[in-house]
């Protein structure tokens, strides 16, 4: 805020003054005159009836700077890219960078090294059925389809022309993970809320 | 000024090419701009095509979406369905407070994360897509919530970072 020292009190708002018990000597405190309150700016009064005319020459010229210059800093804020909420997952806290410490593991029996990597062998083979099991599932899965539509395609064009289309319905589609146990039933949980607590990131 | 800007070296004179030293120098590798961070086209698909879709997992347990987002990831490419980007979503965290069952005052449970992985595909067939959804819900695991849904202009923009100013100053404009 404009501190209203006599210099600062333009010459404007002291012909505001209408009666001279109100108008205070300039080497005086900072408040010009009762009609302008501390808390507004130096220029800006209360409204005062014997108001000369602003000459509007000089205010449209204001303006055009103002807005010349907000142009001006748009066009920079525009120029920079918009830049990518950073990740916290992929930035390693800071504690475990600082701190030298090394993990000491007990040495391992020949027996236990050697059922380690069998237990890994039959891990592997494991997967690998699974794995196996499943790319023939998908293959099956469709051959049988293409092989429905074949068959429709011989029955009637357009059934298979429609079935052909993409379904608008499908998307979106939302599935919850399957659960460790089933819901309890009659289960109260206790009252409470969560506060979000994300870091928001501007530029 | 023309006199001085000539270089006039006589090919057949023993002094053609005196002066030159550039290639002396170590080769110098052209130096990278940095990549602007733009929005790709979304491309609508076909009627036998979805267009982008993107595969999004959310899960509180990190491993376990980073895991499942790679299974994903290979299983498409196995499937040669093309896969636009594997991208990480911000993380999300979260204070739980519950009510403590004398009194008044709410007491601190726990602070969780959130994690969200995203695997955006082109071109999914119409007939294929059932089997897609059928295989990825059947290798769900517990705690991962699915959602598939098509890729929007909104979706990007989540990813970037506000810019309270610049919106200060479009909305002081208009």
């Amino acid at each position: 805020a404009e501190s209203t020292t006599p210099e600062s009190v333009s010459p404007q708002a002291l012909c505001y003054f209408s009666s001279c018990s109100s108008w205070l000597p300039p080497r005086v405190p900072p408040r010009g005159s009762h009609w302008q309150s501390s808390l507004l700016e130096c220029r800006t009064s209360l409204p005062v009836r014997a108001q000369p005319k602003k000459k509007k020459k000089v205010d449209v010229k204001k303006e055009q700077a103002q807005k010349e210059r907000m142009k001006k800093k748009l066009r920079k804020l525009e120029k920079a890219a918009p830049e990518l909420i950073p990740i916290e997952d992929f930035i390693p806290p800071l504690k475990y960078s600082e701190s030298n410490r090394v993990r000491s593991l007990p040495s391992l029996s020949p027996e236990e090294s050697e059922r380690r990597v069998l237990l890994l062998k039959k891990w592997c083979f494991f997967k690998q059925k699974q794995d196996e099991a499943e790319k023939k599932a998908i293959k099956a899965l469709v051959e049988s389809q293409q092989e429905a539509l074949q068959e429709l395609r011989l029955e009637s064009e357009e059934l298979y022309q429609a079935a052909i289309l993409r379904d608008e319905g499908l998307f979106p589609f939302e599935r919850d993970g399957p659960t460790h146990t089933p819901p309890l039933p009659g289960y109260d949980p206790p009252e409470g809320k969560c506060i979000d607590i994300t870091k928001v990131y501007t530029q | 000024d023309a006199l001085l800007g000539c270089h006039r070296s006589y090919r057949s004179r023993p002094t053609h090419g005196i002066g030159k030293f550039k290639y002396l120098l170590p080769k110098e590798v052209p130096k990278r701009k940095k990549e602007k961070v733009q929005m790709k086209e979304i491309s609508a698909g076909t009627e036998y095509q979805y267009g982008d879709i993107n595969i999004q997992m959310t899960s509180y347990d990190l491993c376990l979406v980073e895991h499942f987002a790679q299974y994903v990831h290979r299983l498409c490419n196995r499937l040669s369905i093309r896969v636009n980007e594997s991208y990480a979503m911000p993380t999300k965290t979260n204070e739980v407070l519950f009510l403590e069952e004398r009194g008044s005052k709410m007491q601190l449970d726990a602070v969780l994360t959130t994690h969200q992985r995203v695997v955006q595909i082109r071109g999914l067939s119409s007939t294929f897509a059932p089997i897609l959804l059928e295989v990825i819900q059947s290798n769900q695991p517990e705690g991962v919530h699915l959602l598939m849904k098509q890729h929007t202009e909104a979706d990007f923009k989540s990813r970037l970072k506000s810019r309270p100013e610049l919106e200060e100053l479009l909305a002081e404009m208009s």
